[in-house]
């Protein structure tokens, strides 16, 4: 019964591994024929995979179905068959017959768009074929074991130790001197166990895997590597970006934007300053590190446009960092409206004059009805 | 044939011993400073000597170096003697090795706190203890392979095989890390620069988690598992390929460390795929050793020092199949610089190194003193205080790592980001404050065993040398079982060594070589200069106060951290970073791109006072920089040392260093006066701000002045 297993186990991990590596040659050649997600070579490489498993699916399933055959003629022979087998056939090959049309159904839904939905779904297909190949290999197993373990399953029930003993080939502990490599070292000895199989395997499995990884990035280039993922990235942010705002209200910039004073408004402005202004120009505006915002002196104009400008792109090169990857047109527009609003307050500790002294036709905006009406 | 009689020592293996207890003890103390540290600003206590930046390195190094690495020596001493049926070659190279490395300890104590580092981790010693640690470890290596020919043995047991692995490739990864120019007693630059000192760091750091907190103790494992349990080895064949599978495939995951930075491609995912690889190789110590276990797990319910074994290689397990997980480039995007990394490192410390010790000094220490353990139930407390100690550790740190990761790529619709850094740190710091509670408990735990061992080594006497007999080595040997290349290989130690040697090279000359000799792995940028003086000493001074434990210099090319710090690092923009200090952990923000974002006052303040700038911030205050002065005598030594190891400075600049060092900082010391600061030129501050204002600079000076004309 093992030596059936691993026979069978061979070919096919031989098989998927030789498509992986000639799927992709033919399918370079073969050129676009319509302009549709199929061009992709990677959605190429995943559909001829799940080809590829399909086949072994439908050849492997008719193993099994022989093999179900055999086993119930024996069953047969030596005790009067149970209504519990035929469940568990039908079980078998329903699982056997509708997988692979599932499969199939999800692989042609794919073909007319590229994302990375399809991506998933090509991908999910693959790991649920090799579900069905995994589930029909250990049917074909147990289907082909011999007489004695006949017997043994029509046990019913289940135990983990059993369990944990199988997948591990374990030998049972009193069997241990007949592996006894007969050596001692300082009173340790050394057992020839087998090593466990989901050990190697698992082995194995992962040098498959990197051999696919370097092949994606470095030789068939279908990997994004770092620099172009950031692209593919900020593309993407681009545009949802662009969407949103189009239909988003908050669509203000240096040009739009205009002077609110309601209390609300200036509030909200108020919270960010405090945050994220107030270390450099202190809490009430008066300055210390950055310039006072009170007085009638500006270095980049006074205009709510101008200081709508000032703290979305910054003058970088005189301590002023650009806020607009920090905060939304919407709160550097209220932003802009509270510095404006503490134009002519009158701080703690006000800082020297900076810039050219610009008279203001408004008077003291800290009066809110009058600058209302001037608005 | 006649047995011979010879003695084993059990001095040095108890000098050993005791030395793990102390230094561990220390570093996991020094450790818990650093934890409170994290939120508590104030425990830092505004002197150079106990800010975070010195305290983290001293943790790092005591508890690798002083506490695993005596705990190896412990280990080694003990089981290579029984293993070899012969006592150790030489007692005075014994001695010499003991001491050596205590002295070593000491000097890295006291050199890592005055700030004497080379900025690289782990491997931040100075230029003489370098020195000093390859004399004692060609004298561990002496002493051992002295033995191993004297033995009485002729195959060499599995934990002998590790051992010589360890021995050979540990000398062979600080050799080639510890390459650095000195400029005076206690300071010098590496050797390499930018991305090829970060290659060669990583190689090494990673490899100095492999050859010396796991190989070494696989080792001893192999020896104190099966002593304890008294179960043979489950499998010899597991055992031969997962040596050296493990040995070969572990150099080359080194990369993983870089995953997006300006290393070259091929170069990551080479890290990536030897990684994925590393899985099996590494649990099949794991299972080797779980599964020595069966038939006697129902001793490990009331033994401790089965119960530890146990928990540390499932600790084993755990952090060795995390870590290729961590090595896919889209869970380390999320988990790499966060408190994730953190968390990883502390489950295979705390747990594997940690709790394989303690169950060999429990096991240990009452066999040498001939007495039974003072107490079961202390030890048994121990386990589960020190269990719940990990378990409290590493949970709120894999919370908060993944939280902050999370909500520094979180964008809100508009397209800005969600979170400024500082706010990502104080929604962890009760994290903080969990994390701290669990390494107290650890640290209870390990007092507790104190405690008991003492009383141990109280109630019994030292067995100094322990009688033995074995008949000497047969010339002809006895072959148990089939006969074939590893039973050749088993018998022949020097071969074993060559073989072990060639396999570590392998990885590392492909990873390293190409690096270096392919000019396409580093596209020079034409604007990137060298550090003006000033710069340089206030380099000097970020890594001697050890910034670069806080703080990265290295934008990733993701959104979020383009739009948080500036555009993406480039690896041209590296080449005269003599160390690199990208560094691997973001407990504050990044600053490969700080210059000119902030004014000169703006870092004067915030340096002095952080909270005063970012109010909320756990930086430590550095005061003492306003008033130390520039070590100005050092500057023509150090440009004349940059331009040996290539840096393009003019001939004979290290004439006229100090006098361009004095202009820019006048000119600095001028703008820090017109926002109302007064300070002299010559201080340490102005270095500091004369650094921080230029990095990340050079690359923005080409488009913009482009775009200017």
């Amino acid at each position: 019964m093992k030596s059936v297993c691993t026979k069978w186990k061979k070919p096919v991990v031989l098989f998927l591994m030789g498509l992986l590596l000639l799927v992709q040659t033919p399918l370079w050649a073969a050129g676009p024929p319509v302009p549709s997600e199929m061009k992709n070579p990677t959605a190429q490489l995943l559909v001829g995979i799940i080809v590829a498993l399909l086949l072994v699916i439908v050849l492997l399933a008719y193993v099994v179905t022989g093999a179900a055959e055999l086993y119930l003629e024996r069953y047969k022979e030596t005790k009067q068959s149970s209504g519990k087998i035929g469940v568990w056939l039908l079980l078998l090959t329903s699982s056997m017959m509708s997988v692979p049309a599932m499969a199939q159904d999800q692989s042609q839904a794919v073909v007319p768009e590229l994302s990375s939905t399809s991506l998933n779904t090509l991908i999910a297909v693959i790991i649920l074929e090799l579900c069905v190949i995994f589930y029909l290999l250990i049917n074909l197993r147990s289907l082909l074991s011999k007489d004695k373990e006949v017997v043994k399953s029509t046990k019913p029930s289940f135990s983990f130790a059993a369990w944990w003993d199988q997948i591990n080939r374990f030998r049972p502990v009193q069997e241990e001197a007949n592996i006894d490599l007969g050596h001692d070292y300082d009173g340790i000895r050394e057992l020839d166990n087998r090593l466990p199989p989901w050990w190697l395997y698992g082995f194995y499995a992962c040098i498959v895997f990197a051999g696919v990884y370097l092949w994606r990035y470095h030789v068939s280039h279908n990997g994004a590597l770092s620099a172009e993922e950031y692209q593919i990235a900020v593309t993407k942010a681009a545009e949802a970006k662009e969407a949103y705002l189009a239909k988003a209200a908050n669509k203000v910039d240096e040009t739009t934007v205009v002077y609110q004073s309601s209390s609300d408004y200036l509030a909200g402005g108020q919270k960010i300053f405090v945050t994220a202004c107030a270390p450099c120009h202190l809490a009430d505006g008066g300055g210390s590190v950055g310039p006072n915002l009170t007085d009638d002196y500006f270095l980049h104009g006074n205009d709510i446009k101008d200081i709508f400008k000032t703290i979305k792109y910054g003058y970088p090169e005189k301590g002023m960092k650009s806020w607009q990857d920090d905060y939304t047109p919407a709160q550097i527009a209220q932003l802009s409206s509270y510095v404006k609003s503490l134009h002519g307050t009158k701080p703690s500790k006000p800082k020297e004059p900076q810039g050219t002294l610009i008279e203001s036709k408004e008077p003291a905006a800290a009066d809110s009805s009058k600058v209302q009406s001037t608005l | 044939m006649q047995a011979e009689t010879f003695h084993y020592d059990n001095r040095i293996v108890k000098n050993f011993a005791f030395a793990t207890i102390l230094w561990g003890a220390v570093g996991m103390l020094v450790g818990l400073l650093a934890a409170v540290q994290m939120y508590l600003p104030a425990a830092n206590f505004n002197l150079p000597i106990t800010t975070f930046g010195r305290v983290r390195p001293l943790h790092t190094n005591a508890v690798i170096f002083a506490f695993v690495g005596n705990g190896i020596f412990m280990g080694v001493y003990y089981s290579l003697q029984r293993l070899c049926k012969a006592p150790m070659f030489s007692k005075t190279l014994s001695a010499i090795h003991f001491w050596g490395w205590q002295l070593i300890i000491v000097a890295a104590a006291v050199t890592l706190l005055a700030g004497y580092t080379t900025g690289k981790e782990y491997a931040e010693l100075e230029w003489p203890i370098d020195i000093a640690i390859t004399l004692v470890w060609v004298v561990f290596g002496v002493n051992m392979f002295g033995t191993i020919l004297q033995r009485r043995e002729k195959h060499l047991y599995v934990a002998i095989w590790f051992f010589i692995a360890t021995w050979i490739t540990v000398a062979m990864l600080h050799i080639v890390n510890s390459f650095e120019m000195p400029v005076s007693l206690f300071k010098s630059y590496s050797w390499y620069a930018g991305v090829q000192d970060a290659l060669v760091q990583w190689w090494y750091g990673h490899n100095a988690v492999a050859f010396f907190l796991t190989t070494p103790y696989l080792g001893i494992m192999y020896y104190f598992l099966p002593k304890a349990a008294n179960r043979p080895v489950y499998s010899y064949r597991l055992s031969i390929i997962h040596f050296w599978a493990l040995i070969f495939i572990y150099i080359w995951a080194g990369p993983h460390h870089l995953l997006y930075t300006a290393l070259p491609d091929w170069a990551q995912s080479l890290g990536v795929v030897f990684s994925v690889m590393l899985i099996a190789p590494s649990w099949g110590g794991m299972l080797n050793g779980l599964f020595t276990l069966r038939g006697a797990w129902d001793r490990v319910r009331e033994d401790p020092v089965l119960k530890f074994m146990v928990v540390a290689i499932t600790c084993y397990g755990m952090a060795t199949f995390e870590g290729p997980l961590l090595s896919l480039k889209s869970v380390n995007a999320i988990a790499h610089f966060s408190d994730w990394i953190i968390a990883h490192v502390h489950v295979g410390a705390l747990g594997w190194n940690g709790f394989l010790t303690f169950s060999i000094l429990y096991w240990l220490i009452p066999k040498i003193y001939r007495t039974p353990l003072y107490s079961l139930k202390l030890a048994g407390a121990h386990f589960w205080i020190g269990t719940i100690g990990i378990v409290l550790y590493a949970v709120p740190m894999y919370w908060a790592g993944f939280t902050q990761a999370m909500m520094w790529k979180q964008f809100t619709e508009e397209g800005t980001l969600a979170f400024q850094f500082l706010e990502t740190v104080t929604h962890i710091l009760p994290l903080y404050i969990l994390r701290s509670i669990g390494g107290l408990l650890y640290l209870i735990g390990m007092f507790i065993m104190i405690y008991n061992l003492a009383k141990t080594v109280k109630a019994g006497s030292l067995l100094a040398e322990e009688e033995a007999q074995a008949p000497p080595m047969a010339s002809q040997d006895t072959v148990y079982g089939k006969e074939y290349w590893h039973k050749w290989i088993e018998r022949k130690p020097v071969q074993m060594l060559v073989a072990s040697f060639v396999l570590v090279a392998i990885g590392g000359l492909l990873e390293l070589i190409p690096t270096f000799l392919i000019k396409s792995n580093v596209p020079t940028i034409a604007s990137v200069k060298p550090y003006t003086p000033l710069e340089l000493q206030g380099r000097d001074l970020y890594i001697s106060n050890g910034c670069y434990v806080c703080h990265s210099q290295m934008i990733r090319p993701f959104r979020d951290e383009v739009a948080r710090y500036g555009e993406y690092s480039k690896a041209g923009e590296f080449v005269y970073d003599h160390p690199f200090q990208w560094g691997s952990k973001r407990t504050g923000p990044d600053l490969a791109r700080i210059g000119n974002k902030y004014p000169d006052s703006w870092h004067y303040n915030h340096m002095l006072e952080p909270g005063s700038m970012s109010p909320g911030s756990v930086m430590p205050a550095y005061p003492w920089m306003l008033d130390a002065t520039i070590d100005t005598a050092s500057t023509p030594a150090k440009i004349r040392t940059m331009q040996k190891l290539g840096v393009p400075y003019p001939a004979g600049y290290d004439q006229v260093a100090n006098a361009d060092l004095m202009k820019q900082a006048e000119q600095i010391k001028g703008r820090l006066a017109a926002d109302k600061i007064k300070t002299p030129a010559n201080r340490e501050i102005i270095a500091m701000i004369a650094y921080l204002q230029r990095m990340g600079t050079d690359i923005k000076a080409l488009p913009s002045t482009a775009a200017a004309q």
